[in-house]
């Protein structure tokens, strides 16, 4: 199986005013096609930031990120933006779905922005199925509870079928059942459909989900993994 | 179903839509409403200049197309000479004073019989015409705006001149005063501001141009439709006309552009958040950009459409309020209006437009 993912010593330093915060201090991670990785580690040790950075949302101050064959880390804004386009769909722990906009709409815009507006959408019902959200779709974030929300979010990271797939803690604001829904959908995509997922989480049973298991501490990567069904400790390399 | 994000903006704000779509809406108006009324007064000039039925206007050297400023006279004698002229019919001499009082106008002083004989007379509606020094007549439409009847009283040049009679509007002048009594009051006795000629046919126009002309070098000798359309065309380039629609239209342009600016500008810190998670979908600049010019211009639209519907309406209140006043609405001047209010609406749309597609994605997503 092929790359999907490499980053290579990344790290990244926060400037407010004089003082400098290194939230990230050298992070190197492997991951192939189709596997779904775990990211944990206590508040504030780099999970978000490194998620960011993966996403091409970010620049780090130094290192590498490649993704799917593209060097994303040392170009310009704008390639930046169209390789994010076109291999990321991102999934956050606010849902953050645009709030004017229907359920559909919201899946209508990001395939409008990813320069599929006018093709036919049989991929979009499929997706929307496989969701449990065929009856959801003119309805309005504000008419949709939070696990409704977030499986339109996770809905609209897919539809365009990104290469990867990140989410950050998706399964922060909601409920356990929510959770389980939202989880076992997230496994069902990677089942099914071989999606590539990183997946943050505070949460054991969520981390348990995914294939490996990647745990973070003060921007660094701690260097013991439990890889959960293949055990390939060769993948992350440790700096 | 589609479902553009620009219209479910619009709409999700629909105080703040309607706020800033009658905002452009007024920058219309104003425009065509203002633009209108002074080329309702020009073009309503010029009927009235027709009305006077002559076929010559004759104006002494150095007069202005305007009359309102008009310093130059002539003798009225000049009349004599003129009525000696082959092809002409009758001679009517006319003093014009610019009357400022309770709003400008043009007040005629003339001479009756030879007025009637070039004009085909007045068609009074009530009363007669004036016989004594400080008598006078007014048109139905002076008469209605300024509350006037018959036998009422009213001041022209700083004396009081008793109404007469009403007539049908449209023969020069509203207000007309007896010629020896204007020139009195004016200390120019027996001279006058032009006169109106009536030729033997209408065949006889330019031949007796041709020979006014050779007989009084200098003068202004104009066939009517020509003195009219030079009229118009210069109360058009009046300069304090011009000074005063730029202003106006620049302060149309300015409330367009703020109430765009404005609205706009709330708009891009109310949606930091979207515009954040339209980046992470990997949303372009120029699509953000994009996403807020045509909300801009779908305002504008909106306040065009609004503002060409209250002009109209405007007009038509006008037209009941103050029937004196003839308000144009223009084509031509539509389009200018538009053009005008998609200038204020863009500049006015660009900079937040510009902030918003600047944002960065991580900043914007972590906005409360
Ligand atoms: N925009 C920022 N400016 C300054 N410091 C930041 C910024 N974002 C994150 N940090 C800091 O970087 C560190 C890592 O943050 P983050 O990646 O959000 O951690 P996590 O997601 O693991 O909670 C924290 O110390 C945080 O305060
Ligand atoms: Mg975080």
């Amino acid at each position: 199986m092929k790359n999907i993912l490499e980053a290579l010593d990344v790290k990244k330093v926060y400037k407010i005013g004089r003082i400098e915060v290194a939230a990230l201090q050298g992070v190197s991670i492997r991951m192939r096609e189709g596997e779904f990785v775990s990211i944990t580690g206590p508040s504030g040790c780099g999970k978000s930031t490194l998620l960011h950075i993966l996403g091409g949302l970010a620049k780090p101050s130094s290192g590498q990120v490649i993704i799917d064959g593209e060097e994303i880390s040392s170009v310009k804004d704008s390639a930046r933006t169209d390789i994010r386009r076109r291999k990321i769909g991102f999934v956050f722990q606010r849902y953050n779905l645009l709030p004017t906009l229907t359920a559909g709409g919201n899946l209508q815009i990001a395939r409008e922005i990813f320069g599929n507006g006018d093709r036919d959408d049989s991929h979009v019902q499929e997706v929307l199925k496989l969701l449990g959200l065929e009856k959801k779709v003119q309805h309005k974030p504000s008419e949709m509870s939070g696990g409704e929300q977030q499986r339109v979010a996770i809905a609209r990271a897919v539809i365009n079928k990104p290469a990867i797939l990140l989410a950050d803690e998706p399964t922060g604001n909601l409920d356990t059942e929510n959770s389980h829904l939202v989880l076992s959908m997230l496994q069902e995509l990677n089942r099914t459909f071989g999606q590539s997922i990183i997946m943050i989480t505070h949460n054991p049973e969520a981390a348990s989900v995914g294939n490996r298991l990647v745990e973070m501490r003060d921007g660094r990567i701690v260097p013991h993994e439990r890889d959960v069904s293949f055990n390939r400790r060769e993948d992350t390399i440790y700096i | 179903m589609r479902q553009s994000l620009v219209v479910a903006n619009v709409l999700a704000r629909p105080m703040r839509t309607l706020a800033t779509v009658l905002a452009i809406a007024m920058e219309v108006v104003l425009i065509l409403l203002v633009v209108g009324l002074t080329r309702g007064m020009v073009n309503e000039n010029a009927k009235r200049l027709e009305g006077v039925g002559a076929d010559i206007v004759l104006q002494p050297p150095g007069s202005s197309f305007l009359l309102a400023s008009s310093t130059a006279a002539m003798p009225e004698k000049v009349a004599e000479l003129l009525a000696g002229i082959e092809g002409v019919s009758s001679v009517s001499p006319v003093m014009v004073q610019l009357n400022v009082q309770g709003g400008v106008g043009l007040i005629y002083g003339i001479d009756l019989d030879s007025f009637t004989r070039v004009t085909r007379g007045f068609t009074f509606l009530q009363g007669r015409a004036f016989q004594a020094p400080y008598e006078m007549i007014v048109d139905d439409i002076h008469a209605n705006s300024k509350k006037l009847q018959v036998g009422q009283v009213a001041e022209f040049l700083n004396h009081s001149f008793r109404v007469t009679g009403i007539f049908e509007h449209g023969k020069g002048s509203r207000v007309f005063l007896p010629l020896r009594t204007v020139q009195e009051l004016t200390g120019t006795p027996g001279k006058v501001s032009l006169m109106f000629i009536k030729c033997d046919s209408p065949e006889e126009i330019p031949p007796v141009v041709a020979r006014l002309k050779e007989k009084l070098k200098g003068y202004t000798i104009l066939p009517m439709n020509d003195f009219v359309s030079q009229v118009s065309s210069a109360s058009n380039n009046l300069v304090a006309l011009r000074y005063f629609l730029n202003t106006v239209i620049f302060i149309a342009t300015v409330v367009g552009f703020f109430a765009i600016f404005l609205a706009m500008y709330t708009a891009i810190t109310e949606r930091t958040r979207e515009i954040g998670i339209l980046k992470a979908l990997g949303a372009s600049k120029q699509f953000v950009l994009a996403v807020f010019v045509k909300e801009s211009l779908l305002l504008c639209a909106a306040g065009l459409i609004g503002g060409v519907a209250l002009s109209f309406a405007g007009k038509w209140l006008l037209g009941r309020v103050l029937p004196s006043l003839q308000v144009e609405l223009s084509t031509d001047w539509m389009v200018k209006a538009g053009l005008i209010a998609l200038l204020s609406s863009s500049l006015g749309g660009l900079y937040p437009a510009l902030r918003a597609a600047r944002q960065d994605p991580v900043d914007a997503l972590a906005y409360e």
